[in-house]
């Protein structure tokens, strides 16, 4: 009886100090943790153009990453209380921003993940800004998270559209072919895919002999009059570049394949592609393609072997995205564990400059200037139906792009 | 001037789906007074069914283009039995807001089966050459695509033109009730009608699956377009939808090779020209005024 | 054979019959009189099975026909001329006339529609609409002929004709009286009235004001004629 008491008291104590403590990161003593529990958030489309690439396997990447956290740190660990809410942003700005402020203030969530889709990527960034909590970006691809919307509590993790120009842009200039004509969705990530690309081929020595913007959303889903007119630009470009993601790139696939434009002589490069694109596209249609990837799960037997423990509890390849959430949580974890706190203000001067290496970061620093994680980035290349083994095995390694040349320098635009 | 004529030829491609679609719209809408918003979906499934039936049953392209519309025609005659007869007495809001519900019930159940990412459909092989024009060659796939949709239009066409069921189609898309009075049980040919129009859709679905993305999405962003056409043809006029199905598609296709310049321009085209039709005819170029009650 | 017993209408709130009660035996062509707005029409509509707002009974050779649809109506006999004349713009001149089933023992043959109606002959294929107003009112009796209907239900066939093409068309349902035809007929025009019709109803603010024969009409004339403000 007297020990019951005792424990009911003492838990009265620690709710009282839990609920004084959690208004503001000014709590000090043996309160390290707010609410003694970590809370990662993963906010993405999961039911959307983009719930396959990311989604719901995105959550159960960060679960893997809690668990092996566990198992690592074992009694040791900060906590053991670690969970993970989740929220459908639907790809909306305006839903992004909401569901953010609430998973931040109602949710008790520590930091916040994945948020594909630059425009809700980007109103992310202020919410985490305005409530001094942390934001590790990987779904997007603007630069301008590192950029003129850099903050303190932003890092973008996995890849960017100058990445990805860069990567695509100058490889296959370099090794595939000099004249370009480039294809981009009629909008801001198009336009900035655009600008990238044709930076990196001209300075690679390419040149782009066309460019055209086509509507967007393309209702009519047909981009033949683009495809038609690629082989009759004067010099004859020798890739056709098309920035076009998720069903339209399908479109461009499919129609490129129709007009057998590879049969004339052109190329296909694409500014941005995941494997669940290729598997969806097959890679018969896309054989000889080349992309930059920012991570490929059968590259070596470390990622491979993350690979199959992901495929277990996820019953499908990992796609980048997955294995940058997974680093990322398992980073954001790691920093916790260091500095002893969810402190954000802590856990940020932990985490900046700090060189990272673990299955998706490879040579990956974390950038104290703007807060770019970078990493080994790949230029890879479609396979040949003939010479895929197993299923979502689609590409080969082309070249490993050194972390420092993969990601841009730290832009004059951001100031923390 | 091979440039201009292979722009001519895709527009006629693209239109062919939108003329599919639009005549489907217009025959239901005359018969039923149903602006039906699942069209799209019907597409949607249309395509979704012949890459099922293919993937999972071996069902070849040519089965699938039997298959499906009669299995989405039947589909679609159940659900006018079902629902929406019950709300055609009511203010015709009521099926809109119906239909517009059944795409995001069709949509999900796809979404969840089959998941968001396109799906793969290859060109039959009989069809994945190509046809020599002389100045330019050109897919066989579209010019059969071409070929079909123009033939089904001429069919229905003469259906509608010459036949005695045509004619109390006409009859009854053009006034209900006085057909009534004349002996006609209108009510009768209301679900058959429903039925052919959504065979249609799932139709043009089969015959996009080989050249589109087949995603649980493929038909929400058609359907917009599918609706301007039919508003330009005019509501319920079926000449005026096919017309308007292939003039869209031109405009498109010149829009974008011609005003390339102006993405803005060739991006909008299409509802830039709604609007000039409405202001100049409001009832749309091949429509008539409702006639008074 | 038509017998309408206690029928009120309504449109929305507002009732436009109040308890009407007539009777039309075979073989007679009876009118409705009243004026604008007294409800001549919708009683039309109403024995034609148009118009959902109703209560009564409506008798057709002693069957109740009140809760029939009304293409079933149509089957037993029923002719319907419109007040609009019911030309179909999507039709030919031809279909307009095919469009409906033969429902009577009597029914016109198409040629011999043609034969008393050359116009119409001269413009089988276009489209009906394209006819002139008294083309068009011809066409749309011929139609109930030609459907062999035994009780026509005329609204205003005479309206915007010609002094000629109305003589015409009074010859039409003499002609149809001849054979046998019922008629139910909405007039404004009482000479014609008086030249076709064996009884009349006058009908006033939804009521049946009174019943009169010819003789009574024709009496009477100068004081109905400014009742009705013609």
């Amino acid at each position: 009886m007297r020990r019951t008491m005792g424990v009911a008291a003492a838990s009265a104590v620690v709710v009282l100090v839990a609920g004084c403590g959690g208004g503001g990161p000014q709590s000090s003593g043996d309160q390290k943790l707010t609410g003694d529990k970590i809370v990662l958030g993963v906010l993405n489309d999961q039911s959307g153009a983009y719930s396959e690439l990311s989604g719901k396997n995105s959550v159960a990447a960060v679960e893997m990453a809690i668990a092996d956290f566990t198992a690592k740190y074992g009694d040791k660990a900060v906590t053991t209380d670690i969970t993970v809410e989740t929220a459908d942003h639907q790809n909306k700005p305006d839903v992004a921003n909401s569901k953010a402020q609430e998973m931040y203030d109602r949710k008790g969530v520590d930091l916040i993940l994945d948020v594909p889709t630059s425009s809700a990527a980007l109103k992310v960034a202020d919410v985490a800004k305005e409530k001094k909590k942390l934001y590790f970006n990987i779904g997007a691809a603007t630069t301008d998270l590192t950029g003129k919307s850099c903050n303190k509590y932003t890092f973008h993790y996995a890849y960017d559209t100058y990445m990805l120009a860069n990567g695509t842009g100058k490889t296959t200039t370099e090794q595939i072919g000099k004249n370009w004509y480039i294809l981009y969705p009629n909008y801001a990530f198009g336009q900035d895919m655009e600008k990238s690309f044709s930076t990196a081929i001209t300075a690679a020595g390419g040149t782009v002999v066309g460019k055209d913007g086509a509507p967007f959303p393309n209702t009519s889903g047909d981009f033949s009059t683009f495809l038609l007119k690629a082989p009759n630009l004067n010099p004859k470009p020798d890739v056709l570049g098309t920035m076009q993601a998720g069903a339209e790139l399908v479109n461009v696939v499919k129609q490129y394949n129709e007009f057998k434009l590879r049969d004339k002589g052109v190329g296909l490069a694409v500014g941005l592609m995941f494997l669940t694109d290729i598997h969806s596209l097959t890679p018969a249609a896309l054989a000889g393609t080349t992309y930059t990837d920012a991570w490929y799960w059968n590259f070596d037997a470390k990622n491979r072997e993350f690979a199959d423990r992901f495929q277990q509890k996820a019953g499908t390849r990992p796609t980048f995205a997955h294995a940058a959430n997974y680093s990322a949580a398992l980073q954001y974890l790691e920093a916790v564990q260091a500095a002893g706190t969810d402190d954000a203000d802590a856990v940020v001067k932990g985490l900046e400059g700090k060189t990272v290496e673990d299955v998706f970061l490879r040579n990956g620093k974390i950038r104290a200037e703007d807060h770019r994680v970078v990493h080994d980035a790949y230029l890879a290349q479609v396979k040949p139906q003939s010479e895929v083994a197993e299923p979502w095995d689609y590409v080969k390694v082309l070249k490993t792009i050194p972390a420092a040349e993969a990601f841009r320098a730290p832009s004059a635009d951001c100031k923390l | 001037m091979s440039g201009f004529a292979q722009n001519t030829f895709n527009g006629l491609v693209s239109g062919a789906f939108y003329a599919l679609l639009a005549l489907g719209l217009a025959v239901i809408f005359g018969m039923l007074r149903v602006v039906n918003f699942a069209h799209g979906a019907f597409y949607m499934l249309g395509a979704f069914g012949a890459y099922v039936l293919l993937s999972e049953a071996g069902v070849p392209f040519w089965a699938a283009l039997v298959i499906m519309p009669v299995g989405l025609g039947l589909l679609g005659m159940a659900l006018e039995r079902a629902v929406i007869h019950r709300l055609t007495k009511l203010d015709p809001l009521y099926n809109f807001l119906l239909t517009f519900g059944l795409t995001l019930i069709l949509q999900d159940l796809v979404k969840l089966r089959y998941g968001v990412q396109s799906s793969p459909y290859e060109t039959p092989s009989l069809l994945s050459g190509s046809v020599d024009f002389g100045l330019f060659d050109f897919p066989t796939y579209r010019v059969f695509i071409l070929g079909f949709a123009v033939l089904l239009c001429v069919a229905v066409w003469w259906v509608l033109t010459r036949t005695r069921i045509g004619m109390v189609v006409r009859a009854a898309t053009e006034r209900p009730d006085l057909t009534r009075a004349f002996g006609i049980d209108v009510g009768r040919w209301v679900t058959p009608v429903f039925g052919f129009g959504i065979g249609l859709a799932g139709l043009a679905g089969v015959l996009a699956a080989p050249m589109r993305a087949v995603n649980p999405l493929m038909g929400a962003d058609l359907i917009i377009v599918v609706f301007a056409v039919v508003v330009i043809g005019g509501l319920g006029s079926i000449f005026g939808s096919v017309a308007a199905g292939f003039g869209i598609g031109l405009v498109q296709a010149w829009g974008e090779a011609y005003l390339s310049n102006f993405p803005l321009v060739s991006q909008t085209i299409v509802f830039v020209v709604m609007a000039g039709v409405l202001l100049w005819r409001p009832a749309g170029l091949f429509g008539r005024e409702e006639a008074p009650a | 054979m038509l017998r309408i017993e206690n029928l009120s209408a309504f449109y929305g709130e507002a009732q436009v019959l109040r308890d009407v009660s007539l009777e039309v035996s075979a073989g007679e062509v009876v009118t409705l009189v009243g004026r604008n707005g007294a409800g001549k029409s919708t009683l039309l509509r109403c024995v034609m099975g148009l118009h959902p707002g109703q209560r009564g009974t409506v008798e057709l050779d002693g069957r109740d026909i009140t809760r029939l649809a009304a293409h079933k109506r149509a089957r037993l006999g029923l002719g319907w001329v419109p007040d609009d004349r019911g030309s179909y713009a999507t039709l030919t001149v031809t279909e307009n006339l095919t469009l409906p089933p033969t429902v009577g023992p009597d029914p016109w043959s198409l040629e011999r529609v043609y034969e008393a109606f050359p116009a119409l002959y001269t413009r089988r294929d276009s489209a009906a609409t394209m006819l002139s107003g008294g083309e068009q009112q011809m066409l749309a009796l011929a139609r109930v002929l030609r459907m062999g209907a035994r009780l026509l239900l005329c609204d205003e066939p005479t309206e915007g004709l010609s002094p000629l093409l109305v003589q015409q068309v009074g010859d039409l349902l003499r002609e149809a009286k001849r054979h046998g035809v019922t008629v139910l007929l909405v007039e404004q025009n009482l000479h014609f009235a008086t030249g076709v019709a064996d009884r009349h109803y006058l009908l006033a603010e939804g009521r049946v004001a009174e019943a009169m024969d010819n003789s009574e009409v024709r009496s009477r004339e100068r004081e109905l004629l400014a009742y009705l403000g013609i």
